[in-house]
């Protein structure tokens, strides 16, 4: 590669915003941010780099080989973040360990993974999300699902569901099936690939009882509406998948008191991550976009890890993937364009930088030539710079 | 680009062996387009009354369409699947197009033993498939990736040995290969994309249950 080469690209999984996209990113920025006030969370911005020991922490064990490393200068491994709620966990039990529970902390970051890039997510991609800690009510989680789904509708997009599970539903089930612990991972393995083919295998090869295999089955199947619940309910004796469906009631009733279960469907196969979450989790999904839009849960054990025990919950919203959603369904990006250009004639150039902030005080776009015209020269350049309207100062 | 309407259902279908029986099953559930060929010059064919679309596609290519979301479902070999790493709903097992992927070496130098192939050459179209059955054996080998008649490898000096797919065993016998490890068994999978696996749930999921029936009909 010669230089001029070199100069011309950029590495694999990121990418430049022109100026249609880059607005188009910060108008959905803004009304994520702007909807994130309104709810008492407050923003952090925490470093791009961090040790790698403190975000393998949590869920970043698995994602450890995706993480852009590099080392200090004490040969210490550091690491680009790879998402913010381990950092975030970080700062709740360090810098924030005295301050009141519970916390409300909200974060609208780039963040980076060495992976396949895929639609709307580079190796460099951008997530909106909060972080509510110091709570296990179902009440913490509802506000945590309301939110996100007021986020994304005041983001502009306005076809999406999101899916509701519980982990320890399933986890409950598989124990009272008798399933010991290397037959709980392999299902529950299979049941985060989305394997239902491998987890009927590994149903039958478990040799437990007919009924016990067709539950297994049913679990990743489990869709559907509030009615939903009663049927999970009949499937199992275990207590505490009875507490986890009540758990599902709770937040689904005070969903519907946020004006927001309408956008809601009960999904027992959502399950993201075994080894993270501890109570619910959802994904929010809009048509067109074959990925998660936005994802979340329950995550109590966390921040142990950091030494300061405490329940938490929260969400993720990738906001590249947001903006292509919006594109497919036909709501993206508008073009960048300025109200009014001023051009001006030789030896008018004061009264034109005036006028242009005169107008830029009434709240307008405004454009200044940035050398004397003609008036043909200026309503030729108005247009190409695609300004609605002149002012010519001849 | 503005997406098609949610009562859509858009299926992907590989080229090849899978297409015909793929087809006929879709046919049994009460799903087909007309003029729905293999060779077709139509790269979808849309059914307006069942709101179907068929895509034909490429076998290698019909995880990439589901993952992506460009088809809700679609049906691929275990084995392509497996290859492509893509995260995707594995659906149902439809029983067809079985064979199984296996190392072969030509049969008039076979060494003794699988570990004495260890740091040899590989050709196949499946290196991944094939790094993760070597690396569980404790064994570095080098892969030579290519994209069809890979018994030819061993034959002309390319490689010591092959990693492919197996359904009778005849091409091993007629060119004097010999298969000495079983890696994996295959056979066609409906797969279905994770979001429209959500969003059209009663559909995809009817449908799957649909297709479970037909074939325990078949197998009866």
């Amino acid at each position: 590669m010669n230089n001029q080469e070199a100069a011309l690209k950029i590495p694999y999984g990121t990418r430049d915003y022109l100026p249609a996209e880059a607005a188009d990113k910060r108008r959905v920025e803004s009304a994520i941010a702007a909807a994130f006030a309104a709810w008492g969370y407050d923003e952090v911005v925490t470093p791009t780099i961090e040790y790698l020991d403190n975000l393998t922490m949590g869920s970043g064990a698995a994602l450890e080989p995706h993480m852009f490393k590099l080392f200090d200068k004490d040969n210490r491994t550091l690491a680009l973040r790879h998402e913010m709620t381990t950092p975030i966990a970080r700062l709740a039990a360090s810098r924030l360990k005295d301050a009141s529970l519970p916390l409300r902390l909200s974060y609208i970051s780039d963040v980076y993974r060495y992976e396949q890039a895929q639609a709307g997510r580079q190796c460099e991609f951008f997530q909106a999300g909060v972080e509510l800690m110091g709570s296990d009510n179902a009440a913490a989680d509802a506000e945590v699902i309301a939110l996100a789904i007021r986020t994304i509708v005041a983001a502009g997009l306005d076809d999406f569901t999101v899916c509701l599970g519980q982990v320890n539903y399933i986890r409950a089930v598989l124990r009272e099936l008798g399933l010991d612990d290397e037959g709980r991972r392999l299902v529950e393995k299979a049941m985060e690939k989305h394997d239902l083919v491998g987890l009927e295998k590994i149903a039958r090869e478990l040799e437990l009882p007919e009924t016990a295999a067709e539950i297994i089955m049913e679990l990743p199947v489990l869709h559907g509406g509030p009615e939903l619940l009663a049927k999970a309910e009949t499937l199992t004796g275990s207590e505490d998948a009875q507490a986890a469906i009540s758990n599902l009631k709770n937040i689904y009733a005070l969903l519907d008191d946020y004006g927001v279960a309408d956008r809601v469907v009960f999904d027992l196969g959502v399950i993201r991550d075994f080894g993270y979450y501890t109570g619910m989790v959802f994904e929010a999904y809009a048509p067109g976009l074959g990925f998660p839009l936005a994802g979340g849960g329950r995550y109590d054990n966390l921040l142990s890890d950091f030494g300061r025990p405490c329940p938490a919950t929260g969400f993720a919203l990738g906001i590249d993937r947001l903006m292509l959603a919006k594109e497919r369904q036909g709501q993206g990006a508008v073009r960048v364009a300025r109200d009014v250009y001023v051009g001006y004639g030789t030896g008018n150039s004061s009264e034109a930088i005036r006028k242009a902030m005169e107008l830029r005080a009434e709240g307008k776009t405004v454009l200044t030539g940035l050398s004397s015209e003609t008036r043909a020269e200026a309503e030729a350049e108005a247009k190409a710079q695609l300004a609605a309207e002149l002012v010519y100062i001849g | 680009m503005v997406i098609r309407d949610n009562d859509w259902l858009t299926i992907a279908l590989p080229k090849g062996k899978l297409f015909g029986l793929s087809r006929s099953l879709f046919e049994a559930v009460g799903i087909e387009a007309e003029g729905l060929e293999e060779d077709s010059r139509k790269l979808v064919i849309t059914n307006e009354e069942k709101k179907v679309k068929f895509i034909i596609a490429k076998t290698a290519d019909v995880p990439t369409y589901v993952e992506y979301g460009a088809a809700d479902i679609g049906v691929i070999g275990k084995d392509v699947l497996e290859e492509s790493g893509q995260d995707v709903y594995e659906l149902l097992d439809l029983g067809f197009g079985r064979c199984h992927l296996m190392m072969a070496v030509p049969a008039a130098d076979r060494r003794e033993n699988l570990h004495d192939y260890a740091h040899t050459r590989v050709a196949t179209k499946f290196p991944h498939l094939a790094e993760k059955f070597f690396t569980g054996c404790g064994m570095q080998m080098e892969y030579i990736k290519m994209n069809g008649s890979i018994e030819l490898g061993p034959i002309v000096g390319l490689s010591e040995s092959i990693v492919d797919i197996v359904e009778t065993g005849t091409t091993l016998r007629e060119n004097n290969l010999v298969e000495i490890a079983h890696i994996m068994d295959a056979s066609a999978r409906l797969i279905a994309n994770r979001g429209s696996f959500r969003l059209k749930f009663d559909r995809i999921h009817g449908l799957a249950e649909a297709m479970k029936a037909e074939l325990a009909k078949r197998q009866k």
